[in-house]
């Protein structure tokens, strides 16, 4: 299993405009579960992070936003470091979270849910949520409806609106297509690019690999806490030593 | 006998109004921190000798004497609600929950055995809301005291509906409650929710201890039995749900009322307790709650 | 019975002297301050059966205690039984009533534990409060001492040598129901709910066994106040003896007997040294046990274990297991599971023939720790079947089910606290040498007297699976066994495996990785949402396009 990186996406010392990570490393009692990992998402592109359960894709996603402690390593939001700072700080500084299994806040209504997410005065706070329910047609009448009667696509979108309503630079999304049909999952995947599209770097956890790579500009392959390749989406495809390394990870 | 009805009626709504608050400031921390706070009754014990004490302070003919004094009874709580949470609830964080179950019996001790080595363990006599009249409508004696109770514990709990539901702050701590780690993830304040939950719970304990006070007098060991209630409010009305405990309360309270009056006040506790082993013992999760999963 | 150990050696030492010191300097108020500990000790010794063998938060025990004190009084009183019989039954009658609570209320979640057994205490107050038989609010006045023949047991020194002559047989008592492997077993239950249900505990008797032996503990310290006081009153079943109790035991080290009565030696006699403040002594109870809590939350017992850590146990040689074991083939057909709105598991069947290794792949969400689940028993199907060696396993309990031969192995194992790396290992079985055993095929033989808590992630999965080995299975289910192990590890775990079939074990693996199951497995299944989506040997599933398709996506295979 060679590890080729014919370009791997980190230019010199200086973290670019959007999220980098650079060796880091999570263990859990004792034990390395995760790295140590680099990788780099540049604004207005989309990463897809790929491997089976149990990889590492969730424990990457939760060491960048600060909720798994992170043995070495160091992470960059923007020219900022932010490797030691709280989980609340890093989210209002500007990194948005949809984390695996979408975990909505089940007595919240659909306003309510985006309204606690939102940041600033409250007509600031309305504008946005105006803003999201017109960018998620799906969730355009469920506004008063609570988060467990929506269904499982009217979830996930309400997941990602949550996350990325206050309009962060870093989006982080972790299997949001898991359970979705072929159609909504779509409609999620359309969803994520527009996000990339309007500058975020999007970096997207994700087992749906066919989707994934359709919207991804890099790829990262995962397996049992080491990163075996960081590549170009163009490059990955059809590249046989890619796709052994997807069905043996 | 209509009459004879419609007075217990009315007893065993303002008796239900003040069971609510109770339940509800016991059902607000469970909610937040999934914590059972032992001590509870002995915070509502404790509001009501502070309105006792404050009520000693005012001048003689002070009219609306509860109700005046019910504003500070309501600040003096929330301060020990911060400091219950400071002492006893953050230190053990990320102990097993009996931990935390053991620290809040000790607090309720200390609050007990404080208050009865301060002042002494006689019951005392608190501050009548209004006054100490009686309206008489169409035969049944409805007191002052009963009506500014009702009222008053209506406008609380709709204070806290009102907070909870159409508050920015509100609605974060009820996010915070149902998944911190996600509200974390989010940018609320956990700490803050946590804190501010506990001064709630303590200050709507303060309330109900108040308006306990004058019917019912306050005495150093009216906690546990006061705690014992809230907890079976809980399980009829669902672990951690809000409104169900505040129904829950009214339940029991309407349940004490009439089997009192057929029987014996040591009857209807006696009935409640056995009541509420019935129903654990054929639905260990609760009237209204769900069965747990046993997902290895 | 091992010697005694260093740290009871502490205790010992501790008690001969301060009984030494009453007995030879004490006046009788000391004496019966003496006493009052030795009875609250024998309480809280038996609570901590409950308390931490258990892991349950009873708020019962006062209450037992008045029962016992009460039906000793009324006995020697109304009936003029002689006083050791009194005894005999003040500890009968909480043992009957505790054993008759103890399943229901071991079925509650915590919270409802405290309320529940809280609501049965509030309930025998009141009876004990009420009741003319009882003397009511005023209790019983004139309890006969303990006489035994025309031996009166009336004074002091005699009354604080019978009681702590108990609080010894009280300890003994604890050590025996605690001998013999059931201590394991019993942390096992506690901290490992799934893991001992799969290794073959079974939870009731034990909870059957420990509430009625705290009770009998509860009922004769109660009997024994009773008897020396000369009242009973009802503030005896009330809340101050339990949180009395309970503050001795938590000072004391939860779950430990010794501790218990260290604990009540410094609580007991607290109210005494406090007389100073006057009322606010009963402060200071609710300050020590908030200080407790929070500050030494293990006890006495916990500290003394943190300087005097307790001997690993003797390692027996490993048995030499049987070459050749029968195995018992494992057959799964037609599962059928709900979870609410959501469907598992739709339809699944596939065979594990004995002596070959089957391979269970899929995405997260395809059904496989539910498969898992169904064949341990730890869930129920909705439909089909599950059959091992021809049996089919219906609706056999799960902790019935490694008597038939099946052992599991978890994804994320629970693994009991304080326990010895062989003691957790040897829980599913009474024989230390075939634990040895199975210690040594996964690799963890020189850690078998290391503490649990001291070994690291990839060991603790090892050793759930030794503990399965060592019930010594005819088919083994696996959930991800490799997940974390070094590539070395997983090369040797594969080996293992194979070597667990070619003796005959029907063995399923749920792993994600082909790269592990191509050398391993004889046949692979793979699930795709609830469903089989393809059967075959590694190679031929690795290239199935179904499979490929549900891996790769809909485009790669267009």
């Amino acid at each position: 299993m060679t590890e080729e990186t014919p370009n791997d996406g980190l230019t010199g010392e200086t973290p670019n405009d959007g999220l980098t990570v650079r060796d880091v490393e999570v263990r859990i009692a004792g034990k390395s579960v995760l790295g140590p990992v680099s990788l780099s998402v540049e604004p207005g592109t989309v990463v897809a992070v790929l491997g089976a359960n149990g990889a590492g894709k969730s424990t990457l996603l939760r060491a960048i936003v600060g909720l798994a402690a992170v043995a070495r390593g160091r992470i960059w939001l923007g020219g900022a470091e932010i490797s030691d700072w709280p989980p609340e700080r890093r989210v209002r500084a500007g990194v948005g979270w949809a984390p695996e299994g979408r975990r909505l806040f089940p007595g919240l209504t659909v306003a309510e849910t985006l309204d606690v997410a939102a940041p600033g005065n409250a007509a600031s706070r309305a504008a946005r949520i105006e803003a999201m329910l017109q960018r998620f047609p799906m969730l355009a009448d469920k506004r008063h409806e609570t988060a467990w009667r929506l269904s499982g696509g009217q979830q996930q979108m309400l997941a990602i609106a949550r996350a990325v309503i206050a309009d962060p630079p870093v989006v982080l999304l972790d299997e949001p297509s898991l359970g979705l049909a072929p159609v909504v999952r779509d409609r999620v995947f359309e969803a994520v690019r527009t996000q990339a599209d309007g500058g975020s770097a999007v970096l997207l956890a994700e087992q749906d690999i066919g989707r994934a790579l359709a919207v991804a500009d890099r790829v990262v392959v995962l397996s049992r806490g080491r990163l075996l390749l960081d590549w170009p989406t163009e490059v990955a495809i059809g590249n046989p030593n890619f796709e052994q390394a997807l069905i043996g990870a | 006998m209509i009459e004879a009805a419609a007075q217990l009626v009315v007893n065993a709504i303002a008796l239900g109004a003040v069971y609510a608050l109770v339940a509800l400031g016991f059902v607000l921390v469970i909610g937040a921190v999934g914590a059972v706070n032992f001590g509870h009754g002995e915070l509502v014990m404790l509001g009501g000798m502070v309105a006792v004490g404050a009520a000693a302070l005012l001048p003689v003919d002070t009219a609306l004497p509860g109700l005046v004094v019910l504003p500070a009874a309501l600040a003096v709580m929330a301060i020990v609600g911060l400091a219950v949470a400071g002492i006893a609830y953050a230190p053990l964080r990320h102990a097993p929950p009996t931990s935390v179950f053991i620290a809040m019996i000790a607090v309720g001790l200390i609050i007990q055995h404080g208050v009865t080595a301060g002042i002494g363990p006689e019951p005392r006599l608190g501050p009548p809301l209004v006054d100490t009249g009686v309206l008489q409508v169409a035969g049944i004696g409805l007191s002052h005291q009963q009506l500014a109770t009702i009222a008053t514990a209506a406008v609380l709990i709709l204070a806290v509906h009102a907070l909870l539901q159409r508050s920015r702050f509100g609605r974060r701590l009820r996010a915070a409650a149902q998944d911190p780690e996600m509200a974390r993830a989010i940018g609320i304040p956990v700490n803050l929710t946590i804190a501010v939950s506990f001064a709630l719970s303590a200050a709507l304990a303060g309330a109900a201890g108040l308006l306990l006070s004058n019917q019912y007098l306050v005495t150093p060991t009216d906690g546990g039995m006061l705690m014992l209630k809230a907890y079976v409010a809980t399980v009829i009305g669902g672990w951690g749900r809000i409104w169900g405990a505040v129904l829950g309360a009214f339940a029991i309270a309407v349940f004490e009322t009439l089997v009192a009056a057929w029987a014996s006040f040591l009857v209807a506790e006696a009935l409640l307790y056995l009541g509420v082993l019935v129903v654990l013992a054929i639905r260990p999760q609760g009237l209204f709650g769900e069965a747990a999963g046993r997902r290895a | 019975m091992s010697g005694p150990n260093r740290r009871e050696l502490v205790y010992f030492a501790a008690a001969a002297i301060g009984l030494g010191g009453v007995v030879g300097f004490g006046d009788a108020y000391t004496v019966r301050i003496a006493t009052l500990v030795g009875i609250y000790a024998i309480a809280t010794i038996g609570y901590q059966l409950v308390f931490g063998r258990l892991g349950l938060l009873s708020l019962a025990q006062g209450a037992l205690f008045g029962i016992g004190a009460y039906s000793s009084a009324l006995l020697t009183m109304k009936l003029g039984l002689p006083a050791p019989v009194g005894l005999v039954v003040a500890g009968l009658v909480p043992a009957v009533l505790a054993a008759l609570v103890a399943v229901p209320i071991a079925r509650l979640q915590s919270h409802y534990v405290a309320l529940a057994t809280l609501g049965l205490a509030q309930l025998v107050l009141l009876a004990a409060t009420n009741l003319e038989i009882t003397g009511s609010a005023n209790g019983l006045y004139g309890v006969p001492p303990i006489a035994v023949g025309t031996i009166v047991i009336a004074d002091g020194l005699a009354m604080l040598g019978l009681v702590w002559a108990l609080v010894l047989v009280a300890l003994v008592v604890s050590r025996i129901v605690l001998a013999g492997g059931r201590l394991a077993r019993l942390a096992t239950l506690r901290d490992a709910p799934h893991a001992a249900l799969t290794l073959g505990l079974n939870p009731v008797p034990a909870r059957l066994g420990l509430f009625a032996v705290a009770g009998a503990m509860g009922g004769v310290a109660g009997g024994l106040q009773a008897h020396g006081l000369g009242v009973v009153s009802p503030a005896v079943t009330g809340f101050e003896v339990m949180v009395t109790i309970l503050t001795i035991a938590v000072v004391g080290g939860r779950g430990s007997a010794l501790g218990a009565v260290a604990g009540a030696a410094l609580l007991v006699p607290l109210p005494e040294f406090l007389r100073f403040l006057d009322g606010s002594y009963l402060v200071a109870y609710g300050v020590v046990l908030l200080a407790a809590i929070v500050l030494v939350p293990r006890g006495l017992d916990g500290r003394l274990r943190e300087r005097f850590p307790s001997r690993p146990p003797r390692l027996p040689a490993a048995a030499t297991p049987a070459r050749r074991r029968r195995g018992k083939a494992l057959i799964v057909d037609g599962l059928r599971k709900r979870f609410g709105g959501v469907t598992a598991l739709d339809g699944v069947s596939f065979s594990v023939p004995a002596g070959t290794v089957v391979g269970l792949i899929g995405a997260n969400g395809s059904g496989k720790t539910t498969t898992l689940n169904l064949i341990s028993g730890l869930e129920r199907p909705d439909s089909g079947q599950i059959r091992l060696g021809g049996v089919p396993l219906g609706d056999r309990a799960a902790h019935h089910r490694s008597g038939l031969g099946l052992g599991r192995g978890f994804q994320h194992p629970e693994m009991p606290d304080g326990l010895f790396v062989l003691e957790a290992a040897a829980v599913g079985t009474r024989d230390r040498s075939g634990a040895m055993a199975a210690l040594d095929r996964v690799g963890l033989a020189e850690r078998a007297g290391a503490l649990v808590s001291d070994l690291g992630a990839a060991e603790l999965r090892r050793l759930d699976l030794a503990r399965a080995l060592a019930t010594e299975p005819e088919a083994l289910i696996l959930d991800e066994p490799a997940a974390g192990l070094t590539g070395d590890e997983r090369a040797a775990l594969a080996v293992l495996l194979r070597r667990l079939a070619a003796e005959g074990l029907a063995v399923l693996v749920v792993d994600h990785g082909m790269d592990f199951l191509m050398p391993l497995a004889d046949r692979v299944v793979c699930l795709d949402a609830g469903k089989v989506l393809a059967v075959g040997t590694p190679e031929e599933v690795r290239r199935d396009p179904a499979v490929v398709a549900a891996y790769l996506g809909q485009w790669v295979a267009a």
